[in-house]
């Protein structure tokens, strides 16, 4: 910074002949005084005027304009968001009625399902006993029924073997008795 | 071949001279760049408000801040009675402001650096406030002088300062604007003659002095117009708001 000022002393120095001319201000002659503020009277009440009366009012409108557009922007949007959630509310209380109903008719359906499948199933289930009971009775007979055949062959087999074995036929009575009698010592062994 | 730095601020006339019951009023180059500065001011409204878009185009957006700006600058210093007065401080700030900027171009002629012009806006807005504030208050705007809170003792010492201060008030708003422009003038135009004397070998440094200050000067421009159109706010805001 002090080599600055030297330097800028220096140079003014060398540039003495800048202030042999005449020094003194201009400024403070007093030759053109009155001109200057008649002319600057003249010019600012011309632009005071014109800038009041037509250029301040037309900025002004250009302002108050756009603030109305957005002002009624605003608005107009506020009214249809207002707008659009009482839709959303109709919607949703329409969904809400519409689910309690698929609700109830899901469950009025089901019942009526199970109720139809009880009913089949109860049906199904007495003819399945009537075919089982059926089934365990023919069992029963055919059980009752191959024992006697199995002790009438055993009988004839027997006489049939002493015959051709001793030769001489028994009597039949006492064949059915052996035959009893092996039948039961067999089951007893067993 | 170093001129005046001085030299810039000569008042000649143009034309004919105009002589009104023995006043000289001719047309200077003062007047004409008086004319310029407003024929400016008045090509950039015209063309700012030629149409009102909803999104303004650059022209419009300058006039339009312009506008906000000085619409901002009186709420916030003297309040909503200030409101009859925005035309006037409109056109003083944008009346300066621009006689300031046409003078930073080369070879023209700084309407503002002339204590003259400055100290006729000056003392028109001081008679117009005491006026204003006289027709306001009335007798009660002498109260201006006697700030309240003051220890009794101190109350003549004090009124004398504020009366002082209160008189000074034409004489600093337009010395302040006035010495400003001059200053800065005249420095440009004393390292611009450095640059020619010191040729092509040393010249290089006063020229970026100068384009330095130049830009410094621009900002001086803008400040100086600002702060001659805040103080009338707050003399503004004195004379409507009795706040002492």
């Amino acid at each position: 910074m002090k080599k600055l000022f030297a330097l800028i002393i220096f140079l003014l120095f060398l540039e003495k002949n800048l202030y042999s001319a005449e020094a003194g201000m201009p400024q403070l002659d007093p030759e053109y005084w009155p001109s200057q503020v008649f002319w600057l009277i003249i010019i600012f009440l011309t632009i005071y005027i014109l800038i009041s009366k037509i250029f301040i009012p037309k900025i002004k409108g250009s302002i108050d304009l756009r603030e109305d557009k957005i002002r009624k922007d605003l608005e107009d949007a506020k009214t249809f968001k207002e707008q659009a959630e009482l839709k959303l509310n109709e919607y949703n209380s329409l969904m809400e009625t519409a689910k309690i109903d698929v609700k109830k008719i899901i469950s009025k359906s089901r019942q009526k399902l199970n109720e139809d499948m009880q009913i089949k199933k109860d049906e199904a289930q007495k003819k399945i006993d009537a075919e089982i009971l059926n089934a365990e009775t023919e069992i029963k007979k055919f059980k009752k029924d191959s024992f006697n055949k199995i002790k009438s062959i055993s009988e004839d087999i027997t006489s049939n073997l002493v015959k051709d074995i001793f030769g001489e036929d028994l009597n039949k009575s006492s064949v059915e008795a052996s035959v009893q009698q092996t039948i039961k010592e067999y089951q007893k062994g067993k | 071949m170093a001129t005046n730095p001085m030299e810039q601020f000569e008042v000649h006339k143009i034309g004919p001279e105009i002589e009104i019951s023995g006043i000289n009023l001719s047309f200077t180059n003062s007047s004409l760049f008086m004319v310029i500065s407003a024929v400016l001011i008045l090509i950039l409204l015209l063309f700012g408000t030629r149409e009102k878009k909803l999104i303004p185009g650059k022209i419009q957006l300058i006039s339009e801040m312009l506008y906000n700006f000085i619409s901002k600058m009186i709420s916030d210093t003297a309040g909503k009675k200030a409101k009859p007065f925005f035309p006037f401080i409109f056109s003083l700030f944008v009346f300066i402001l621009f006689c300031n900027m046409v003078g930073m171009l080369p070879y023209s002629f700084t309407v503002t650096s002339h204590i003259i012009v400055t100290l006729t806006f000056a003392l028109f807005i001081f008679i117009g406030v005491t006026i204003l504030g006289f027709v306001m208050h009335g007798f009660k705007y002498l109260k201006i002088f006697v700030p309240s809170g003051v220890p009794i003792v101190l109350l003549p010492i004090i009124s004398i300062i504020e009366i002082i201060s209160y008189l000074s008030r034409p004489i600093s708003l337009s010395v302040r604007l006035f010495a400003n422009m001059m200053a800065g003038h005249t420095m440009l135009k004393v390292f611009g003659g450095f640059v020619i004397s010191l040729g092509l070998i040393g010249g290089w440094l006063p020229l970026s002095f100068s384009v330095a200050l130049t830009g410094l000067e621009i900002l001086v421009a803008f400040l100086q117009a600002y702060v001659f159109a805040i103080l009338t706010c707050i003399y503004l805001n004195d004379a409507l708001n009795l706040h002492h």
